[in-house]
């Protein structure tokens, strides 16, 4: 039989893209040199990519050699790469971790607009799933503990109260302190 | 009117100060990281611009990155937490096109070996993309430290830029092996899977060492569904390159074979995968991987039904005798919403299908 046993390495995970409604791409990052070594390489892919999917709701293709895993929400498209060879099922749930951590960071407000709004902390929470093609972690609820760095009951983006919060309890040390 | 016809278009559009990016006005922006005292709220959406523009395929000079990833030091004064973890991001974005980014060195260590558990994960993977051949022995104690720290982000941080750094370093990396020993039995999931994979990254061209490895974790019971798909592809390799290991009873086939019975479905058709593509897998062999498989076929999740379906396809080139049980449910997804199923599905069919069901 043809020898299609899986080399073991730690290196899976080819690609992570977030894709707007028109293909165009919000973040994504490859993790493969030898593919699509260029941007322009990338974005004819992600266009392909798109096109190939964004109307059939299937979860899984093959394309260009790559087992791509997706999913989407109202005006988002997630996908995951990797080798035409590779567990589909790793690649799932590695997409599964990204869409719920960005769901839980957004508040599940998974849309284009709200993604933009918190773009830093999404882009941390990529880059604690994988990293350089090994995944870091797969469990969205310790990625976002890891990300979500803001007291979590306040609203990310409104430092102001944190600032207060923490200044009060500056001061409260001081006025213990005399 | 044109700059007019912008700004409603911005309003109507939230967050769109990402669209149409500039890359000479976001490191014109990025200028105020070089004033004296850092606002937080002023860099961390003009850092979080340079990121995306980068990310957008933007390219910098080197002259340009380095120039902006100088500026970027200076934020290290802030302590402001999403701030710190941008600058992270930053370097490793930047590191491969400015100058003297070993400039973060201290910094980094610092925050590395530091109280502050939210930093000393990020800091590591940054540090170790800045860091070369020679300088890595200077920071050997600390990563040595943190492979085994008890925080398991900093432990699989530190695992997997090993892992990274070895390309670079391999003899430095190799004397790290005992502290890659000591992670594989932690109780997290993620650091078990990491600890694994350095690990055999290390040893992988001593036979033996590996067997023992092997002989060792598979009596263990790793709690890591990751780690166990790992181990399923090590110990098919012995099997594949050891033909005295492949006698009717070796125990990395049972191994494998138990694996079928696994309570993650990963494992499980990582298992049944396994099999099927090993060489000396007999007829009688198959049966219980071909019946996972055949089981997945009814799944609900494309996913697993596209996987099962896959792997029936390659069956039915060398054995398409065996594949011939699962017809009738390949028979089922000829009809799938998903293509690439169906697709499958039809070709695999043709491997197996007698003239019977080809008029069905």
């Amino acid at each position: 039989m043809e020898g299609y046993l899986l080399e073991p390495t730690l290196y899976t995970i080819k690609g992570i893209a977030i894709l707007d409604n028109d293909g165009n791409r919000i973040l994504a990052k490859y993790y493969d040199k030898n593919i699509f070594p260029t941007a322009k390489e990338q974005k004819a892919f992600e266009k392909n990519l798109f096109n190939k999917t964004h109307r059939a709701n299937a979860e899984i293709i093959m394309l260009d050699g790559l087992t791509c895993v997706y999913r989407s929400n109202v005006d988002l498209f997630f996908y995951v790469m990797g080798s035409s060879h590779e567990n589909e099922l790793i690649l799932m749930s590695v997409l599964n971790c990204l869409y719920d951590s960005v769901s839980q960071i957004l508040r599940k407000n998974v849309e284009k607009r709200a993604v933009l709004e918190s773009l830093d902390i999404v882009m941390l929470a990529m880059d604690e799933i994988v990293d350089g093609g090994i995944i870091i972690d797969a469990d969205s609820g310790s990625v976002v503990s890891r990300v979500a760095l803001r007291n979590d009951d306040i609203p990310i983006g409104e430092q102001t109260v944190a600032q207060v919060f923490q200044s009060a309890k500056e001061q409260l040390k001081w006025s213990l302190l005399k | 009117m044109n700059s007019f016809k912008r700004d409603k278009k911005e309003e109507e559009d939230g967050g769109s100060q990402f669209l149409n990016l500039e890359k000479t006005t976001v490191l014109q922006e990025a200028r105020i990281f070089n004033e004296t005292s850092v606002n937080p709220r002023k860099c961390t959406p003009v850092l979080t611009k340079l990121l995306y523009a980068i990310n957008q395929g933007e390219t910098l000079s080197a002259k340009e990155a380095t120039d902006v990833f100088f500026a970027m030091t200076k934020l290290f004064q802030s302590k402001d937490a999403v701030l710190r973890r941008m600058v992270y991001l930053g370097i490793k974005e930047l590191s491969s096109l400015a100058d003297d980014v070993i400039i973060v060195t201290s910094s980094l260590t610092k925050d590395m070996t530091g109280k502050e558990d939210t930093y000393r994960a990020a800091a590591i993977r940054a540090l170790c993309s800045i860091t070369d051949a020679t300088m890595l022995q200077a920071i050997e104690r600390y990563m040595k430290q943190a492979i085994v720290d008890r925080n398991s982000a900093v432990s699989s941080a530190a695992l997997v830029s090993s892992l990274h750094m070895s390309k670079l370093a391999p003899d430095v990396v190799k004397r790290w092996v005992n502290e890659a020993q000591e992670a594989v039995n932690s109780d997290n999931v993620m650091v078990q899977y990491h600890a694994l994979g350095l690990l055999y990254h290390i040893r992988k061209s001593d036979r033996l060492a590996v067997t023992k490895l092997v002989a060792r974790l598979t009596r263990m019971s790793l709690k890591s569904p990751y780690a166990v798909c790992m181990l399923i592809r090590i110990t098919a390799k012995l099997l594949e390159e050891d033909d005295e290991a492949g006698g009717n009873d070796s125990p990395y086939f049972n191994f494998i074979e138990a694996c079928l019975r696994h309570k993650s479905e990963m494992v499980v058709y990582e298992a049944a995968h396994a099999i099927v593509n090993l060489k000396r897998t007999t007829s009688r062999e198959l049966v219980p991987a071909l019946s996972v498989l055949q089981l997945f076929c009814g799944s609900a999740k494309a996913t697993l039904r596209f996987a099962a379906v896959r792997t029936l396809n390659q069956v039915a080139i060398s054995h398409p005798a065996a594949v011939t049980a699962c017809n009738l449910d390949l028979e089922n997804l000829i009809t799938d919403s998903n293509r690439s199923i169906a697709t499958l599905a039809i070709t695999t069919l043709l491997k197996t299908g007698a003239e019977s069901s080809v008029d069905r």
